[in-house]
C-alpha cells in the first residue's frame, strides 16, 4: 500500500490469518511511530511467505506481533483456529511452543557463558518436557538436522563458533518444541555468501523434514524469492502487493516492488546499473508523520493528486496477485536498471 | 603543495599529469604479531591502477580486504604489524614517507570512505566544518571560499538544502546522509583515487544503489581512480573496469570484469558466484555451497589455500602453492592447478564426482585426504 485492505487473503484454513494489524510504539509527549498500519495477510499450513522491504518498513515489529511480542495496538492474529489477541496470559503462554523466532545476530542472540548443548536442550527444561533420555535424544536429533556434531560442539560455548555456525544452533534450539510456524528475522543477513548459501539450504530442507510453515523476514529480494512461496512487499508500515514469489518477480505491479527490483546489484556485469539517477530517489520518511493516502507517493514516480487524497486497497490484478496502488504498472519494470532477458544457465 | 593547490583552483585535473599507473603495489604483505601466532592477513598483494579506472576487491569477511587498502594507505596499528613491499602512488613510495608526509596525501590527494560513516566523521563537528576543516587546511582557501565549495559538494552528493545542512551534527543525519558528507569530505580537495571500504554494506539496496551512481558519476567527473572494496560480487559487477577476487590474504585471481564473469578460472570465484541466489533462477532452487570455511591466517594450509574447500582440488594442490599464472585475456591472472573451463580442471572435477568426494554441497572430504 502502500494501503491497505483484506483482498489478498484467501478463503478456507490458514494456519495464521492476520488481519488490520496495527503497531503503535510511543516516542516522546504525543508523538506515535505508526509502525504497521492496517497490514493483512495470511500464511498456509507448509507455506513460506517472504515479507521484503527497506529497514524501518515495520518487519521485524510484524513478525512480533504475530508472537504478541508486545500485543499489538490492534487488529486481529488467529493463529491455528484461535485469536492470540484475545488469550489470556496463561492461555497465550501455551501456544508459545508452536511459534517460534529466529534473528538476524546469531552471536548474540545466544547467552554466551552456557553451553551450546544447554542452550539447544533449554526449552525442554523450561516447558518441563520429557524425561533425560528423551531430552538427549531430542537434542542429538536437532543438532543433526542442523548439520552439527552434539558430541564436539555441544561442551563450546558461543563465541567459540562462527557467525554461521551460532545461526544453526539457533535453528536447533528453535526446533526442541516441534514449532508449527518459524519466522525468521533477517536469519542471514549478516552473514556471508558463501555461508548464507549453507543456512538457506539448511532452512530449506528443515522445513521440509519438520513440515514447518514459515515467515520469512529480509531486505534482499533473491534471498526472499529463493526461500518464498508467497512474498508481501511492505513499505512505511503498509503493504504494497502481495503475489507468488515468482509471479511476482515476473510481473511486479507496484511501483516500490520495481523500484526495488532495480537497485538489487545483480551479479552479472551484462545487466547495467542505472547511472542515470532513474532509480528510486530520496529515503523512506519517518514512520511519526506518514504521508497521507500513499505513504510512498512521496518517492514514487507514477504519484497523481489521487495518491495524497485517497489511500490505494489492496485488489487483484492477476490470478493470486494483489496490489495496493492507483497507477499499477502494467507492463513490468518502467524504470531504473535496464535489465537484459534473464539468462538463465 | 604547490602543484596541488593550482590543480584545484582551476577546477578537476582534465589529465593525467605522470605516466604509468596512478597506483602501484608491489609484493604487499602485512601480518600481525598475535598472542596466538602471526596473522598473516595479506600476503604478497600485488596490481597496479590506472587513473580514472575502477578497481572491485572482493572476498568472504576475513580475506584481508580491509587490511590491504588500509595498508595500502599506511594507516595501521603503530605496533606489532610487520609489512613489507611497495605501494607507489603517482611516483611516490608510501611506504617510505612519515606519517606527517602521509597526512599530507590522506584525505587530499587518497580520498576514503569506510563502511561506516562514523568512522571518517566526526560526531561533535557540524558538517560545515567537516568539509571547510580540510579545504581550508590543506588548500588554503578563505573561509567564503570553503563555505561556497562545501555547499557545491553536498549539492553533487545529493545533498537536499545543502545550506541548512552545514550546520547539522552527524547524528542528525539518516544512515544514507551521513555516507553522502562523508563522500563530500573524501572529494573535497579533489583526490586523485578514492578508497572505498564496503561503502554500501550498511545501507538498504535502494540508498545503496544511489550511493554507487553518485560514485561512479563523481569518478567519471574528476577522472579519479577508485578501489571499491566490497563482500558482495553484485555491487562490483557493474561498476568496475577490473576486479581482484581475496582469498585468505592473497589476490587468487584478476581479470577485466567482463572476463571475469565470462570466463573465470579459480574454483573460489566460480564457487562464491554460484553460492548467490539469482533474481533469474526460480524459487526453491537449491543454491551450491562452499562447504567449510576460510582458513585460519595463523595456520595457512600448505599448497592452496582453497584445496580443503575446492570441488576441483587434486593431490598436487594440497604440495604445491600454485603461482600466479596468466590466462589468454591481457590482465587476467590467476592462482590454481586445474583452472576452470580447462581440459585439466574438467578431469580433477569429474575425478572428485566419480569419486564422491567432494561435490558441490557434500560435507568437507578433502579429495587425495
Ligand atoms: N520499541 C520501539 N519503540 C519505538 N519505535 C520502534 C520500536 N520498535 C520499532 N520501532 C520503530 O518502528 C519502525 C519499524 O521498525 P522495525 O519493525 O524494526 O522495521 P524493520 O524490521 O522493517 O527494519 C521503525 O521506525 C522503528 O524505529
Ligand atoms: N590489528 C589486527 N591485529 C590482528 N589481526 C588483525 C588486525 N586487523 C585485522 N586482523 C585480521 O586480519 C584478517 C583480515 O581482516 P580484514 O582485512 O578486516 O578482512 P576483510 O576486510 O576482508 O573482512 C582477519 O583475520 C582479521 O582478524
Ligand atoms: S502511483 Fe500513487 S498509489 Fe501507486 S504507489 Fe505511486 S503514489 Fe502510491
Ligand atoms: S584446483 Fe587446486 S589449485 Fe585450483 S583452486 Fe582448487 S585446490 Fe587450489
Ligand atoms: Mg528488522
Ligand atoms: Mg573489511
Amino acid at each position: 500500500m502502500a494501503g491497505s485492505g483484506t483482498a489478498q487473503l484467501r478463503t478456507g484454513d490458514a494456519l495464521l490469518r492476520v488481519e488490520h494489524l496495527v503497531v503503535n510504539f510511543h516516542a516522546g509527549p504525543r508523538q506515535r511511530v505508526h509502525a504497521v498500519s492496517d497490514v493483512s495477510f495470511d500464511v498456509l499450513e507448509g507455506e513460506t511467505l517472504g515479507l521484503v522491504g527497506e529497514s524501518g518498513c515495520g518487519k521485524s515489529t510484524t513478525g512480533r506481533a504475530v508472537m504478541q511480542l508486545p500485543r499489538p495496538t490492534s487488529g486481529s492474529v488467529r493463529f491455528a483456529g484461535q485469536e492470540l489477541t484475545a488469550l489470556k496470559r496463561g492461555a497465550l503462554r501455551e501456544t508459545r511452543p508452536q511459534m517460534q523466532m529466529i534473528f538476524q545476530d546469531p552471536i548474540s542472540s545466544l547467552n554466551p557463558r552456557r553451553r551450546v548443548v544447554d542452550i539447544v536442550a533449554e526449552p525442554l527444561a523450561i516447558w518441563g518436557r520429557g524425561g533425560g533420555a528423551e531430552r538427549d535424544a531430542k537434542v542429538r536429533e536437532v543438532f543433526d538436522a542442523v548439520g552439527l556434531d552434539v558430541d564436539a560442539a555441544g561442551d563450546r560455548r558461543p563465541y567459540q563458533f562462527s557467525g554461521g555456525q551460532c545461526q544453526r544452533i539457533s535453528i536447533a534450539r528453535s526446533l526442541m518444541l516441534d514449532p508449527r510456524l518459524l519466522i525468521c528475522d533477517e536469519p542471514v543477513s549478516a552473514l556471508d555468501v558463501s555461508v548464507q548459501a549453507q543456512i538457506l539450504n539448511l532452512l530449506a530442507d528443515t522445513k521440509k523434514r519438520y513440515g514447518l510453515t514459515m515467515i520469512f523476514i529480509a531486505h534482499d529480494l533473491a534471498v526472499v524469492k529463493n526461500v518464498s512461496d508467497r512474498v508481501a512487499v511492505m513499505y512505511l508500515g503498509k503493504l504494497c502487493e502481495v503475489a507468488g514469489a515468482d509471479d511476482l518477480y515476473e510481473h511486479p505491479t507496484h511501483p516500490y516492488t520495481n523500484a526495488l527490483l532495480a537497485s538489487i546489484p545483480e551479479p552479472d556485469p551484462q545487466v547495467r546499473p542505472s547511472t542515470n539517477g532513474a532509480g528510486l530517489a530520496g529515503e523512506i520518511p519517518s514512520p511519526v508523520s506518514p504521508p497521507s493516502g500513499c505513504r510512498f507517493r512521496t518517492r514514487c514516480p507514477r504519484a497523481q493528486d489521487r495518491c495524497a487524497a485517497e489511500e490505494p486497497q489492496m485488489r487483484q490484478m492477476r490470478p493470486d496477485h494483489f496490489v495496493a496502488c492507483h497507477f499499477p504498472v502494467e507492463s513490468p519494470v518502467s524504470f531504473g536498471a535496464t535489465r537484459s532477458t534473464a539468462s538463465n544457465q | 603543495m604547490r602543484a596541488r593547490r593550482d590543480r584545484q583552483t582551476t577546477g578537476y585535473p582534465a589529465a593525467p599529469e605522470t605516466s604509468g599507473p596512478l597506483l602501484e603495489v608491489a609484493d604487499l604483505t602485512t601480518h600481525f604479531r598475535t598472542g596466538r601466532g602471526m596473522v598473516r592477513a595479506v600476503d604478497g598483494v600485488s596490481f597496479s591502477l590506472d587513473r580514472g579506472r575502477t578497481l572491485g576487491v572482493v572476498g568472504e569477511s576475513g580475506s584481508g580486504k580491509t587490511v590491504l587498502s588500509r595498508s595500502i594507505m599506511g594507516l595501521l596499528p603503530r605496533t606489532n604489524v610487520v609489512r613489507s613491499g611497495e605501494v607507489r602512488f603517482a611516483g611516490r613510495e608510501l611506504t617510505a614517507l612519515t606519517e606527517a608526509e602521509l597526512r599530507d596525501i590522506w584525505g587530499v590527494e587518497i580520498g576514503m570512505v569506510f563502511q561506516d560513516p562514523m568512522t571518517s566523521l566526526n560526531p561533535v563537528m557540524r558538517v560545515g566544518r567537516q568539509i571547510t576543516e580540510s579545504l581550508r587546511h590543506h588548500l588554503g582557501v578563505d573561509r567564503a571560499e570553503g563555505r561556497r565549495r562545501a555547499v557545491a559538494l553536498l549539492d553533487s552528493v545529493g545533498i537536499p538544502e545543502p545550506e541548512q545542512r552545514l550546520g547539522d551534527f552527524p547524528h542528525q543525519l539518516s544512515g544514507g546522509m551521513r555516507q553522502r558528507v562523508t563522500i563530500a569530505v573524501a572529494l573535497a580537495c579533489g583526490p586523485r583515487l578514492l578508497m572505498a571500504d564496503e561503502p554500501t554494506t550498511a545501507l538498504d539496496v535502494t540508498v545503496q544503489a544511489q550511493i554507487l551512481d553518485l560514485l561512479a558519476r563523481q569518478q567519471r567527473e574528476r577522472y579519479m581512480a577508485m578501489v571499491l572494496v566490497t563482500h558482495d560480487l553484485g555491487v562490483v559487477a557493474g561498476r568496475t573496469d577490473e576486479i581482484a577476487v581475496m582469498y585468505a590474504g592473497k589476490i587468487v585471481e584478476k581479470a577485466p570484469t567482463r572476463t571475469l564473469f565470462s570466463d573465470m578460472k579459480m574454483p573460489y570465484t566460480e564457487a562464491l558466484l554460484k553460492s548467490i541466489p539469482k533474481l533469474a533462477d526460480p524459487s526453491h532452487t537449491t543454491l551450491s555451497v562452499i562447504p567449510g570455511r576460510p582458513p585460519d591466517l595463523v595456520n595457512l594450509p600448505t599448497g592452496c589455500r582453497f584445496y580443503p574447500r575446492c570441488p576441483y582440488a587434486q593431490q598436487r594442490c594440497r604440495d604445491e602453492e600454485p603461482p600466479l599464472q596468466e590466462a589468454t585475456t591481457p590482465g587476467h591472472v590467476y592462482r590454481c592447478w586445474f583452472p576452470v573451463g580447462t581440459p585439466e580442471g574438467r578431469d580433477a572435477l569429474d575425478r572428485n564426482r566419480r569419486e564422491g568426494r567432494l561435490d558441490a554441497g557434500a560435507p568437507v572430504a578433502p579429495a587425495g585426504a
